[in-house]
């Protein structure tokens, strides 16, 4: 009986076996292995060139310590923005507030539109001469901005498009705040616990999992950014060292440049970057995390 | 007595100003989706202008906008690769979840262990080996197959990992009485989990539909021929020039925003209860 159960296990399990193995885990190997090769697209196989692709990109690539500073740069902004916003929207929704079902799918909205059309939403209403930010602040008296194509505002600028794109944390949010006992909240008011006392006390520890779940997965998929870039390419915004992302200077040199191995570099170094932050995330978690029932 | 009434009365005057934050935010929200719609229905030089309402509704714009971004050429493009991901995605993410929730061999925690790590990657790592493999090795530039075929897959590691914490929420009683009546293994996956899980397998379906919808790198990487264009791709052809035509980019921009929300509307109810009932606890 046992053994069967474990055919039908293993049959069943064919298809996350072969993503887990030449989806994720093999390409990683590769991504690794062909770092350490000189492959062109006029190349008919890769040559090895030891450490030569690392030695460039840390002495010699301009652009590899800039897409490290605006991604970091980015992906922060744009998650700190994002984890408030819908922690405190999902607060709010969490009340007993009339029609939470459409206010809920109206934060959701952002997120299902597809990212070519947010940014070409975006950048209509960033427009120096056709956007509405600049219609208003001329109205104001005030001088036109150039939102994405200044150096001081295009990353502030695209963080804004993500944390209003951000409605999927909501939802989870909102599903953590489900799930907090009602009977500690119901002792602390008994006890004269006012709302904030109970939010810092009960609501933020029980959410801590949800919130830390949250951080890492926008953390994640911010540190991916990538379609601004794409979508600006070829127009002489590309120039701004702004939109140098760590994604888009991997897929620019792999498929503008041609350059795979390169690429595979510095895809290897961003998937360490990404390691190091999530290693971090983990590592100061036990600190602030807080699991119902005792440690874990 | 008194503490409680007045505690109430504080309640009822913070509900008040949730709701009244609430619609600020809404319509804070809604704004920029108000604007580029009031945007493609408007000459160009309007669209400069702070008018909330267009002077007048310039619906011969989505016609024109149509010469130029053959929506529904796109939308059939799309199509071709979102419908067998959705289906075979949420097929095999089923049986993947199953699996891992109901069946038990050894190393399954580690297989399990595994696929939760792959959470953890991010695809645009392996974005060049897969590119190798897909084009120089298979041979596969040109057409969709490269799109589509990670997706059979399990439909990636979240959504495995959706579907088991959804069965394992499911008594094992019912499993149990299930096979003391003769049922096999596939007809009990079939006829009890499936129906109760529900609400997971149209959030799966509705994720991967999403992560298609959205992904722009991979399909501007893997489609260069103009009449493989996505939606996603046949927009960008309006981004970057200084002579972009705002009110055709705008009602294409409109046009491509639609399917997604009908689809989000259509799957609403069963999304939240799918999101709650995962029990996202860890």
């Amino acid at each position: 009986m046992a053994r069967q159960e474990a055919r039908v296990a293993k049959i069943f399990l064919i298809p996350a076996f072969l993503g887990l193995t030449f989806i994720t885990y093999l390409p990683l190997i590769s991504v690794f292995v062909l770092s350490f090769f000189k492959w062109t697209a006029i190349m008919p196989r890769p040559m090895f060139v030891g450490t030569a692709n690392y030695v460039r990109l840390f002495t010699k690539d301009i652009f590899f310590v800039t897409s490290i500073k605006v991604t970091v740069y980015y992906a922060v902004l744009s998650v700190c923005f994002s984890m408030l916003y819908s922690l405190s929207i999902a607060m709010l929704l969490n009340r007993r507030i009339p029609a939470r079902g459409f206010f809920r799918a109206v934060f959701y909205v952002p997120y299902i539109i597809p990212a070519m059309a947010v940014y070409m939403s975006w950048s209509l209403l960033y427009n120096p001469d056709f956007g509405v930010f600049n219609a208003l602040m001329v109205q104001a008296g005030l001088p036109k901005v150039t939102f994405l194509a200044d150096s001081k505002y295009i990353i502030p600028s695209l963080s804004v498009i993500a944390v209003w794109a951000s409605g999927n944390l909501i939802v989870i949010f909102l599903a953590g705040l489900g799930n907090v006992p009602r009977v500690y909240h119901e002792a602390a008011e008994i006890d004269g616990a006012s709302s904030w006392q109970r939010f810092i006390h009960i609501t933020f520890p029980c959410m801590t999992p949800i919130i830390f779940y949250n951080l890492l997965m926008s953390l994640i998929a911010n540190m991916q950014v990538v379609v601004p870039s794409l979508i600006y390419a070829g127009s002489n915004r590309t120039t701004y060292p702004e939109y140098t992302f760590m994604s888009f200077l991997m897929y620019r040199t792999g498929f503008i440049n041609n350059d795979l191995s390169y690429a595979s570099t510095i895809s290897f170094i961003f998937f360490l970057i990404i390691g190091v932050f999530t290693l971090i995330l983990f590592a100061t978690s036990k600190s602030w995390l807080f699991y119902e029932g005792g440690d874990r | 007595m008194h503490g409680i009434e007045s505690r109430k009365r504080r309640e009822r005057v913070g509900d008040a100003v949730a709701l009244a934050l609430v619609v600020l935010f809404a319509a804070l929200v809604l704004f920029p989706l108000w604007w580029i719609f009031r945007s493609s229905l408007m000459t160009n030089p309007e669209i400069g202008s702070l008018n909330f309402f267009p002077s007048r509704w310039l619906f011969v714009n989505y016609p024109e906008a149509l010469k130029v971004f053959t929506f529904f050429q796109y939308f059939l493009n799309t199509m071709t690769i979102v419908a067998p991901c959705v289906i075979f995605g949420t097929v095999t993410a089923v049986m993947c979840g199953y699996s891992f929730a109901r069946l038990y061999f050894r190393g399954r925690s580690f297989v399990f262990g595994l696929c939760i790590a792959s959470l953890l990657l991010p695809p645009v790592v392996t974005l060049i080996p897969l590119y190798i493999a897909w084009i120089r090795f298979l041979g596969l530039g040109g057409t969709y197959w490269p799109l589509i075929l990670p997706y059979l897959t399990g439909g990636g590691a979240f959504n495995i990992f959706l579907i088991r914490q959804f069965i394992m929420t499911v008594p094992r009683e019912l499993d149990e009485a299930a096979k003391i009546d003769g049922a096999g293994r596939v007809r009990i996956l079939l006829q009890i989990l499936v129906p109760s899980i529900k609400p997971a397998i149209i959030v799966v379906a509705l994720f991967i539909f999403i992560g298609i919808w959205n992904d722009v790198l991979q399909q501007t990487v893997y489609i260069s021929d103009a009449r493989r264009f996505t939606i996603a791709l046949g927009l960008k052809k309006f981004s970057g020039s200084y002579g972009t035509d705002w009110k055709l980019a705008m009602a294409s921009t409109c046009l491509s925003i639609l399917p997604g929300v009908i689809v989000y509307l259509i799957c609403q109810k069963y999304f939240v209860e799918g999101i709650v009932m995962t029990g996202m606890k860890n």
